[in-house]
């Protein structure tokens, strides 16, 4: 069930930012900003994602005054598979891409 | 228009005094708080997270536009089974098309009401399927829904039978009324059925709204069974009934759990559960009239102009648009005697643990 769908290219774009460092905790701003896509895309992507148990969830351990926790993210095993698995897909698909065609424009803007 | 300017200020100010700025927040901030807190219990954590990465964001215009992301996901948050949202979609669909095709039939004057009920129904549905994982309803839950759709179903059966008996009293070339009337029935089902209230107090929000709605509903009946009917456009608008109704509902509510909010949300069911039996108890005892007659001389001079091939449609044409409005501006003062009930009903609270206090 867990890939009877295939992924959005927005979904392909998060999962490949995630699976370039996919031990590194990341978070949803962070993702927002250098993939340029919204809170309202984002988010329900991040939530899917775990749904499927292709994302691993956890709240920021060490405390930073003046601010709540962040929801930090990163692949899962089964979620890194699927990363891969999707971009070889998505590669597929567009036989001859131009160079940085559907890479996500990175923005500087924000945190 | 001057009652839409009315409406528009006030729903302006409701939302300016929701979203105030509160312990320093902006209205993004605020805005994202009351949307994390409305979504789905097992969707609560990524509110949390999304309240969280505001107060990392720099930039009024970025804060509102991540305020706006935010917003939408608590209103279409990802549903959890697709496959079930999607059945209730089709069922939806497929029940709104029957309704739609038997109105055309039967009552052709309320197809176009038939058709965006049925829609407006049908999105109601499948969002709290998206919404919810599975839904868990008590036996008072049940029961506020039961009254709820009853209700609605009432305010819906008697213009089907005014437009039966007269369908000239139904006809709504602009389909303004249609529309306006199925909207507000959605709205109505839809606080029903999803009642506002949780924790420990939703029990006896519930409570007190469904007697009060049942014993005014009650007095309606009986008010209507005494009075002789009389073809009035407006019945009893700002009824007695219901404004006792409603502060009962939410004086007891407040005294009873200590909270302000608590009294409002029972006297907004109240309102809710109410407002539609009012509807058909009022238009069922002019439909009763046996004799129509115009009596006032504005009737008397418009009536022959007005197109209506007889006196009772032109009179029920007229009771049920003016009805419907009163559906729309029902809940408006009700809510402000619903507030100070709450209000009144936790002052009650206080003094009555003053008195419990004071040694003897």
């Amino acid at each position: 069930m867990t890939h009877a769908r295939r992924p959005s290219a927005q979904t392909v774009a998060v999962l490949q930012a995630l699976a370039e460092d996919p031990s590194q905790w990341r978070y949803g701003y962070d993702l927002c900003t250098q993939l340029g896509l919204q809170a309202g895309s984002m988010y329900p992507i991040l939530i899917r994602l775990a749904d499927r148990g292709l994302l691993e969830t956890s709240w920021e351990t060490e405390r930073v005054p003046g601010r709540p926790a962040r929801h930090l993210y990163r692949l899962t095993g089964a979620g890194r598979a699927y990363a891969s698995s999707a971009a070889a897909a998505a590669r597929a698909a567009s036989p001859a891409p131009a160079t940085g065609a559907r890479r996500p424009r990175p923005r500087l803007e924000g945190a | 228009m001057a009652v839409l300017l009315v409406l528009a200020f006030l729903v302006a100010a409701g939302l300016a005094w929701v979203l105030r700025g509160a312990n320093g927040a902006d209205v993004p901030a605020k805005a994202v708080t009351i949307a994390a807190d409305r979504l789905p219990a097992h969707r609560r954590d990524w509110g949390r997270a999304m309240a969280a990465e505001l107060t990392q964001i720099q930039g009024r215009a970025i804060r509102w536009r991540f305020a706006a992301g935010v917003l939408r996901v608590a209103a279409f948050p990802p549903p959890s089974h697709r496959n079930r949202v999607l059945a209730v979609t089709v069922v939806g669909l497929l029940a709104a098309a029957g309704a739609t095709v038997a109105a055309a039939i039967e009552v052709p004057g309320m197809s176009v009401f038939a058709a965006v009920l049925g829609l407006l129904l049908c999105g109601y549905a499948a969002a709290v399927t998206a919404r919810s994982t599975r839904p868990r309803w008590g036996t008072l839950r049940t029961l506020v829904g039961a009254v709820a759709m009853a209700g609605v179903a009432a305010a819906i059966g008697t213009v089907v039978r005014i437009a039966s008996a007269h369908p000239a009293a139904t006809t709504d070339s602009g389909h303004v009324f249609a529309i306006l009337f199925a909207l507000i029935l959605t709205g109505y089902v839809a606080l029903g059925l999803t009642p506002p209230g949780h924790g420990d107090d939703a029990n006896t929000v519930l409570w007190w709204a469904l007697a009060a709605a049942l014993a005014s509903g009650a007095t309606w009946v009986l008010v209507a069974l005494a009075a002789p009917a009389t073809a009035i456009g407006v019945i009893g608008f700002l009824s007695p009934v219901g404004a006792a109704a409603v502060l009962a509902a939410s004086a007891g509510a407040a005294a009873t759990t200590a909270s302000r909010t608590a009294g409002a949300q029972a006297g907004l069911l109240t309102v809710v559960l109410s407002a539609p039996v009012h509807f058909a108890v009022g238009l069922t005892a002019v439909l009763q009239v046996h004799h129509y007659a115009l009596t006032t001389p504005y009737d008397v001079a418009a009536y022959p102009h007005s197109g209506f091939p007889d006196v009772a449609s032109y009179l029920l044409s007229d009771a049920v648009a003016g009805n419907i409005i009163g559906l729309v501006l029902y809940p408006i003062p009700l809510l402000a005697l619903a507030l100070l009930g709450a209000a009144a009903g936790t002052g009650l609270h206080r003094r009555g643990r003053r008195a419990t206090r004071r040694p003897a």
